[in-house]
C-alpha cells in the first residue's frame, strides 16, 4: 500500500477533530476488511492522508437491549452479533443476516458500522489500478457508468440513474425490515437516519468528518417472523446478489402488517411496500405470496443482463411469505 | 491376485508432510536472499495499442528503485509457439499487458516507481472473438501471423504435431448415419486453474553467462529449457525448484515472469524477485482455452458413430505457450473416447486481444470434449440412446488405434475400460436415475433434479523422457535424485514408495533430492499423469540398476553369484537364505555409494480414462444449479497410494474443472477489454460448505507398464465433469442449454422466464 | 553488463510517518516502536521502511513473512477473501492480511509456527491428523486451514461436521483436498470425545 498518516484515536470526539483536521482526505478505518481492499487496490483517484483508527474508541462495541430496543455501538464485530443471544432472540433477520457475511475470519474482524459503510462491490468501480488502471465513474467524480452498456448481471434494477451499483451490505437489508435507524456524530452534533435513507444514489449519508456511532433497532413485535434469505451463487463467501428481509405479522394465518426490504437491487434496500400491502390483511397463501412477489418488482426496470434478477426477487419475495420462521 | 506390496498400495504420509503442516515448506514466495529486489510490472490499460512514447525518469528518480526497463531497455527474448511475444514489445495486445519493468528495494517503492512511468498510447481496434478475429478486417494482433491464425507445431512434440483428425471418408459417413446432429457448443468462459500460490520466481546471475532460477513449477528442467532456448542458448541456466503452491500445468509455463526476474537480476546485479498478485494472476496469466465446435455428428441407432466433422476455433488470447500442443493432445484424446472411421475436425489457433490462454490440467482435451460432446449427444437423444452405454461402446479398448500428438497411430495395449464403467455406473444407481433425454431424474415442487455422464481420457501417461538416479549409501539408505517438484500430487512421495519397494527399504530411509537441474539427469516433469508410469519407470529402473550394482560388489562378501543376492532392510543375503545377512556397507565398501540411473522414453499405448456421474438439484424459480453428487470411475492398474489418489480425483472440481460448467468463469467486458473478475470473491470458487457428495470407484486391473503396473490419472480428473454437468441440468429442466457456466439467467432464459441468457 | 552494486547502504532514507495516537488529553504521541507477541515470543520492532522495521502500511501478514522471517503464514489474495493469511489473536481466527501491524500493538499473535512443542517438535494433534490424513495436495491452504481449525476446536471441542465446514468456509483450496481435511479434523474432534 501506498503511506498513509495512520492516528489512533481514544474518543468519537477525537476521531471528529481528527478527521476535521485532515479536510475530507481522510478515511476511517475499524474492522478493515473494506478499506484496506480499497487502499491495496488503489480504485479511489484520490488516496487518504490518513487513516483514523477508531478501533481504539473504548466502549462503542456494546450489543444492549432497553425499553426502546436495540442498540449496537457500531464497532460490534459481525461475529458477535450473530452469536447474541438476545439478537438471535427478538432481532433474528439481523442475526440471519449478520451469519451469511463473508466468511467466518471476516466476521471476526468487521464491524456492524464498516458492514454498513462499506463501499460498493460494482466490478467496475473495484478495478484494481495495478491492471491498467483504475476505471473512473460518477462515484469516483466522474465518468459515464460502465455497467450500462457491459457486464451488469450483479447491477441494480430499479430506481438506479447514473450509476448502476448496489449496497453490498447483508446487515443493512435485515436493518430496513427491523426499521433501524443509525446515529450519526459530526462537528455538529448527532444526528439518527433511518436505514432506509443512509444510502444515496453515490453512497451513503456521511458527510465529511462524520462518523456512524450506534444502530438503533425498535422491538419488533414479539409474534412477528422475521427472515432473511439471501441468493449468491455461494453460500459462503459471497455478496448478495439478491436478499429479502422481512417481519411479518401474521395472527390466524393473516398478514396484519409486514416490513419487507429487497438487496442487491438498487443502491439502497428497499422497502417493497408495494408488496407490502398486497399482503396487508390478506391470508398467507400462495395466491397473496405470488401477488405480493409480483408487486415487489412493478418499478424494475433491468439492465441487458440483470433481468434474472427480477424473477429472483420475486422468487425470495414469495419464500420468506411463505417460510416459516426458519432458524 | 492382488499382489502383495509392503509399500505400494498402502497410505503413507507424505514425505513432505510435516514441512507442510508446520509452516515451514518454503515456497519461492518464502525464500530470502541477500539482497533481494522486488520486480514489478507495469501493465497496460488498453486491448490493443501501440507504444508511442514512455517516461521512465520520474520513477528511475525515486529512492529505492534500482532498475526500470522499457521495450527500449530490453532483449530480444521472445516466449510462445513459434517464438513471437517480446518479453517487453512496442505495442501491448491486451488489458494487463506488460509495458515496463520495474526493480526495487521494497514492494511499495516497486509499485509506486510503476505509477511514475507516463505512457503515451496510440490505441488500436481490439478483437475478442475468434470469429470476429479471422475476419480479413479484423485489427491484427501479429504481423507475422495474418489473420490472428497461429501458424501449426510445437517443436517439442515432433516434427509432425497432430494439428487435426482426419482420417475414413465422412461423407460416406454422414450417408451411413441414420441420424444426424449438427450445431454450434462453445466452452468459452475462460476459468482460471487459479492455482492458490500465484505464479513467481527469483533470478540471480554467476557471471554473465550462468543465471540462476527458482521458480514455482511442476519440474525444474522445464523451466530450465523454457528459459536456455528462449535466451539464445547462449546461457548456461541452472534451475530450481521446491514445493509448487498448486500448478494444475499452468506453470508448466512461467516463461514471461522467469524472463522479467531474470533480466532485472541482470541489470541490478541483485536478485529479483517477481512474484505476481492475485490480481495480475487472475487477470494476466493463464486461462482455459477458448474453445467453439460448429460440427456435425453422424450415428446410427445402435450407437455406431459414422463420421464426425467439425470447424473447432480456439481462443488462445493474446499469445501461445504452448496451444498447438493441447491442440494435438486434444485431437487425440478425442479419438480415445469417439470410435469413429471418418472424421474430418478442423481446428484454428486464434489470438486474441485478452489475457493469454494456457496450459490447464485437461490440457486441451477438456476444452474439446466440453464443446464436441454435447453435439454428440443431441445425436443419442434423437435416437434415444442412454449416454452411458454409448460412452461404453464407444471408448478404446485394447486393440483399437489412434493418431496421437506425433501424428503416429498407437494401439492400445492396456486394460479393458468397461468394467470400470460398470461399478461406476453402479455406485452411482445410474440406471435407476437415467429416465431418458430431457427428462428429470425427479421433481419436488421448483426443485428438480437430473443426471449426467462424461468420458475423457489420455495417452500421455507415458508421455516424454525421464531420467533418474538413484543412490545407495553404505548405511542403508537411498537417495532417488529426480527435479520434480511436489506440486500438490504426492508425486515425490510416490516414488520415493516406489524404490523403497524395489530396495526393500523402510520408507524412512528414502529421500529426493530437491529440484536442482545441476545435480539431477534430465527429466520432463510431472505432468499429463506421466508420474506414475514415466517418471515411476525411471526411479524404478534406477533402483534396479542400483541394486544390481550392489549385488556385483557383494557377491564375493557373501561367497554367491550376484544373481543369487537379495536384500531387505540395508541388509544383504542369499535367497532363500535371510537369517545369515550383512549390512550393505560389507559389500559396497564402508564409506562408498552405488549410483543407479533409469531412463525411460516415451510410450503412448497407455491411454487412461475417466467416467464422471453428476447428479444435479435446479431450483426453478431461481435458476441456481446445486451440484448434489459426483462419482468418478477409473481403473489405475494399481494404487501407489490410496489418499494421494483420491485427493486427485477429488481435484475434478477444482482448478476450472466441473465448477467450470456451474460458477467459475473469468467475465471479458468487450466494451473495455478488462476481465472484471480481478479478485477472489468475483472469481467463484468451490467453499468447504458446498460439497457436494464425492464417491471416486477405482479399480486395479494391472497395466502393462512397469513393474507394478501402474497408471497416471490426475491429469483427467477435470475433463470429463464440465460436459457432464451440462447433460444434467439440460435433463434436469427439460431443455438444451448451450454454453457454461450454468448460471441462474442462462436457466432462467432456458425456462422461457426472461428473455436472453443462453445464447448459441 | 551487470553492475555489482553493494546492497548494504541501499535502503533509502524515506522518512516513514510514524503513527500518532490521540490521549484523552488530547496530547499527540508518535510511536516509534510497537510491540508483538508471536508465538509466546516478544518482539519490539521499530516503525520504519528500513529492513527489520514496520511501516504503518504494512499488514501483519508482511510483517510476519517478511520482517520476522515466518513464512508459514502464507498470502494468497491478499484482500481478505481466501483464508491463506489466516492467524489467530485473542483465540479468534482473523485474517492478517486485512490488519496494519501497527494497530497489532501490544497483540499476542498465534501462528501455524507457534503450534507445534518448540522443545520437543511434537505436532500438535490437529496437524498430525492433517499427516496422517494427507489432508493436502499443494499444501498452501494447508496454514491457515490449520490455524482456523485451532480457533475453532478452541471455542468448541466437539463441533459437527457442518459446524467444521462452515468455520472453514472462507478457506480457498484449490486442489480440492477439502474432503480429506474434514476427515482429518473430525478425527481429531473423535479423539477428543
Amino acid at each position: 500500500m501506498k503511506s498513509f498518516q495512520h492516528v489512533s484515536v481514544p474518543t468519537i470526539e477525537g476521531a471528529i477533530s481528527t478527521l476535521k483536521d485532515y479536510k475530507g482526505k481522510a478515511k476511517v478505518i475499524a474492522g478493515g476488511t473494506d478499506i484496506l481492499s480499497v487502499l491495496k487496490d488503489r480504485i479511489l483517484p484520490e488516496y487518504p492522508q490518513a487513516l483514523i483508527n477508531i478501533k481504539t474508541l473504548s466502549g462503542l462495541d456494546y450489543i444492549r437491549e432497553d425499553k426502546d430496543g436495540l442498540k449496537i455501538g457500531a464497532l460490534a464485530r459481525l461475529s458477535t452479533i450473530a452469536d447474541n443471544p438476545v439478537v438471535n432472540n427478538k432481532y433474528r433477520a439481523l442475526a440471519k443476516a449478520a451469519k451469511t457475511v463473508a466468511n467466518p475470519q471476516i466476521r471476526n474482524m468487521g464491524t456492524i458500522g464498516g458492514n454498513l459503510a462499506q463501499d460498493t462491490r460494482c466490478w467496475y468501480y473495484r478495478y484494481p489500478h495495478q491492471l491498467g488502471g483504475r476505471i473512473m465513474c460518477l462515484r469516483k467524480g466522474n465518468g459515464p457508468c460502465a455497467a450500462v452498456k457491459g457486464d451488469n448481471r450483479y447491477h441494480a434494477i430499479m430506481e438506479a440513474k447514473k450509476c448502476f451499483a448496489v449496497c453490498p451490505s447483508d446487515t443493512a437489508v435485515a436493518l430496513v425490515a427491523l426499521e433501524a435507524t443509525v446515529k450519526i456524530r459530526g462537528p455538529q452534533g448527532e444526528r439518527t437516519v433511518l436505514v432506509s435513507a443512509f444510502y444515496q444514489p453515490l453512497g451513503n449519508d456521511l458527510k465529511d468528518n462524520e462518523i456512524l456511532t450506534e444502530i438503533q433497532v425498535p422491538e419488533p413485535p414479539a409474534s412477528a417472523r422475521q427472515e432473511y434469505i439471501k441468493f449468491a451463487l455461494r453460500k459462503p463467501v459471497d455478496f448478495g446478489i439478491v436478499s429479502v428481509a422481512a417481519v411479518i405479522k401474521v395472527t390466524d394465518g393473516v398478514c396484519h402488517e409486514s416490513s419487507i426490504a429487497l438487496g442487491g437491487v438498487a443502491s439502497a434496500p428497499l422497502r417493497a411496500t408495494a408488496a407490502e400491502q398486497a399482503a396487508k390483511g390478506k391470508v398467507i397463501n400462495e395466491t397473496t405470496a405470488n401477488s405480493a412477489a409480483e408487486a415487489s418488482v412493478a418499478g424494475a426496470r433491468p439492465l441487458s443482463k440483470n433481468s434474472y434478477k427480477v424473477e429472483i426477487v420475486k422468487t425470495l419475495v414469495k419464500r420468506v411469505l411463505l417460510s416459516g420462521d426458519s432458524e | 491376485m492382488a499382489k502383495k506390496y509392503r509399500f505400494i498400495g498402502k497410505p503413507a504420509p507424505r514425505k513432505d508432510a510435516v514441512e507442510i503442516v508446520t509452516g515451514h515448506a518454503k515456497f519461492v514466495g518464502d525464500i530470502k536472499q541477500h539482497g533481494l529486489l522486488w520486480g514489478k510490472v507495469l501493465r497496460s490499460p488498453h486491448p490493443h495499442a501501440n507504444i508511442k512514447n514512455i517516461d521512465t525518469s520520474k520513477a528511475a528518480r525515486l529512492p529505492g528503485v534500482r532498475a526500470v526497463l522499457t521495450h527500449h531497455d530490453v532483449p530480444k527474448w521472445k516466449a510462445g509457439v513459434p517464438p513471437h511475444l517480446p518479453m517487453l514489445d512496442s505495442k501491448v495486445r491486451f488489458v494487463g499487458d506488460a509495458v515496463a519493468l520495474v526493480a526495487a528495494e521494497t514492494e511499495e517503492i516497486a509499485a509506486e516507481a510503476c505509477n511514475l512511468i507516463d505512457v503515451e498510447y496510440e490505441q488500436l481496434p481490439a478483437v475478442y472473438d475468434v470469429e470476429e478475429a479471422i475476419k480479413p478486417d479484423a485489427p491484427q494482433l501479429y504481423e507475422q501471423f495474418p489473420g490472428n491464425i497461429l501458424p501449426r507445431g510445437l517443436p517439442f512434440f515432433g516434427p509432425e504435431l497432430l494439428q487435426e483428425v482426419i482420417m475414413g471418408d465422412v461423407d460416406q459417413g454422414f450417408q451411413e448415419a441414420e441420424i444426424i446432429s449438427e450445431g454450434t457448443y462453445a466452452f468459452e468462459n475462460i476459468p482460471n486453474p487459479l492455482p492458490y500460490e500465484p505464479p513467481g520466481a527469483i533470478a540471480s546471475w554467476d557471471g554473465p553467462d550462468t543465471l540462476n532460477v527458482w521458480v514455482s513449477g511442476q519440474g525444474a528442467y522445464l523451466d530450465r529449457l523454457s528459459v536456455y532456448y528462449t535466451l539464445g542458448r547462449k546461457i548456461k541456466v541452472n534451475a530450481y525448484g521446491g514445493p509448487c503452491g498448486g500448478s494444475y500445468g499452468s506453470k508448466g509455463m512461467s516463461l514471461p515472469v522467469v524472463l522479467y526476474s531474470a533480466i532485472l537480476a541482470r541489470v541490478t546485479g541483485r536478485p529479483v524477485r517477481v512474484c505476481l498478485s492475485k490480481e495480475e494472476h487472475l487477470n494476466t496469466f493463464a486461462l482455459r482455452l477458448g474453445s467453439r465446435i460448429h460440427g456435425r455428428v453422424g450415428m446410427k441407432k445402435d450407437g455406431t458413430i459414422t463420421a464426425i466433422s467439425g470447424d473447432w476455433l480456439i481462443n488462445t488470447g493474446y499469445y501461445s505457450s504452448a496451444t498447438q500442443g493441447m491442440v494435438a493432445v486434444g485431437c487425440g484424446e478425442v479419438q480415445l473416447a469417439l470410435r469413429c472411421n471418418n472424421w474430418d475436425l478442423r481446428p484454428k489457433v486464434i489470438c486474441t486481444n485478452r489475457c493469454a490462454s494456457g496450459i490447464v490440467r485437461g490440457f486441451g482435451g477438456q476444452e474439446l470434449k466440453c464443446a464436441l460432446l454435447p453435439i454428440v449427444t443431441e445425436a443419442m437423444e434423437k435416437l434415444d440412446i442412454d449416454p452411458f452405454e454409448f460412452f461404453k461402446k464407444n471408448y478404446i479398448r485394447p486393440g483399437d488405434g489412434y493418431y496421437w500428438r506425433d501424428s503416429n497411430w498407437y494401439v492400445y495395449r492396456g486394460a479393458e475400460y468397461s468394467k470400470a464403467m460398470d461399478k461406476g455406473a453402479e455406485a452411482f444407481r445410474w440406471s435407476k436415475k437415467w429416465r431418458g433425454w430431457l427428462k428429470p431424474t425427479s421433481v419436488d415442487g421448483s426443485k428438480r433434479r437430473g443426471v449426467g455422464v462424461g468420458v475423457h481420457g489420455n495417452g500421455d501417461t507415458g508421455e516424454d523422457t525421464s531420467e533418474a538416479y538413484v543412490r545407495l549409501d553404505p548405511d542403508g539408505t537411498a537417495t532417488i535424485y529426480s527435479s520434480i517438484c511436489e506440486h500438490g500430487t504426492g508425486q515425490r512421495s510416490c516414488l520415493c514408495k516406489m524404490v523403497a519397494e524395489v530396495l526393500q527399504l523402510p520408507l524412512e530411509h528414502i529421500n529426493i533430492t530437491d529440484s536442482d537441474t545441476r545435480i539431477s539427469p534430465y527429466e520432463f516433469g510431472p505432468a499429463g499423469s506421466r508420474g506414475t508410469y514415466a517418471i515411476g519407470s525411471a526411479a524404478i529402473a534406477a533402483a534396479e540398476d542400483a541394486k544390481q550394482k550392489l549385488f556385483a560388489l557383494s557377491a564375493h562378501a557373501l561367497n554367491a553369484k550376484p544373481e543369487d543376492l537379495e536384500t531387505e532392510d540395508g541388509m544383504l543375503f542369499i535367497r532363500g537364505n535371510p537369517e545369515n545377512r550383512i549390512q550393505w556397507r560389507r559389500g559396497m565398501g564402508v564409506d562408498s555409494t552405488v549410483l543407479g540411473f533409469g531412463r525411460f522414453e516415451a510410450d503412448f499405448t497407455l491411454p487412461n480414462f475417466m467416467m464422471t456421474f453428476v447428479e444435479v438439484e435446479v431450483d426453478t424459480e431461481t435458476g441456481k444449479v446445486d451440484l448434489l453428487r459426483v462419482v468418478s470411475a477409473t481403473d489405475v492398474g494399481q494404487i501407489i497410494d490410496p489418499y494421494m489418489l483420491e485427493n486427485q480425483l477429488n481435484g475434478c472440481l477444482g482448478s476450472a474443472g466441473i465448477d467450470s460448467a456451474l460458477i467459475e468463469e473469468s467475465v471479458l467486458d468487450t466494451n473495455t477489454g478488462r476481465l472484471l473478475t480481478a479478485n477472489m470473491v468475483d472469481y467463484k470458487w468451490r467453499t468447504f460448505a458446498e460439497l457436494p457428495e464425492m464417491q471416486n470407484v477405482i479399480l486395479e486391473t494391472p497395466f502393462p507398464s512397469h513393474r507394478f503396473g501402474a497408471i497416471g490419472i490426475g491429469e483427467i480428473a477435470t475433463a470429463p465433469g464440465p460436459s457432464a454437468v451440462l447433460m444434467a441440468v439440460s435433463n434436469a429442466i427439460g431443455t438444451r442449454l448451450h454454453s457454461y457456466p450454468i448460471t441462474p439467467d442462462k436457466v432462467l432464459a432456458a425456462l422461457g422466464k426472461i428473455r436472453g441468457g443462453d445464447e448459441k | 553488463m551487470p553492475q555489482n552494486k553493494g546492497v548494504e547502504n541501499d535502503i533509502p532514507r524515506i522518512k516513514a510517518t510514524l503513527p500518532k495516537i490521540i490521549t484523552e488529553s488530547g496530547s499527540v504521541i508518535e510511536k516509534e516502536f510497537i510491540e508483538l507477541t508471536v508465538n509466546g515470543e516478544a518482539y519490539e520492532l521499530r516503525i520504519g521502511n528500513r529492513h527489520g522495521e514496520v511501516d504503518p502500511v504494512h499488514t501483519l501478514a508482511h510483517t510476519l513473512r517478511e520482517t520476522l522471517n515466518l513464512t508459514g503464514t502464507k498470502i494468497g489474495c491478499d484482500n481478505g477473501a481466501c483464508g491463506a493469511c489466516t492467524v489467530i489473536i485473542d483465540g479468534k481466527a482473523v485474517l492478517s492480511c486485512l490488519m496494519l501491524t501497527v494497530e497489532c500493538d501490544g497483540k499476542s499473535i498465534t501462528t501455524i509456527e507457534g503450534l507445534a512443542d518448540p522443545i520437543t517438535g511434537a505436532l500438535d494433534p490437529i496437524q498430525q491428523s492433517f499427516v496422517d490424513h494427507t489432508a493436502f495436495q499443494c499444501g498452501y491452504c494447508t496454514p491457515g486451514i490449520i490455524m482456523s481449525t485451532k480457533a475453532l476446536l478452541h471455542k468448541n471441542q466437539s463441533p459437527t461436521e457442518q459446524e467444521v465446514k462452515e468455520s472453514l468456509s472462507g478457506h480457498y483450496c484449490r486442489c480440492i483436498s477439502h474432503y480429506h481435511v474434514i476427515e482429518a479434523v473430525m478425527d481429531v474432534v473423535e479423539r477428543g470425545r
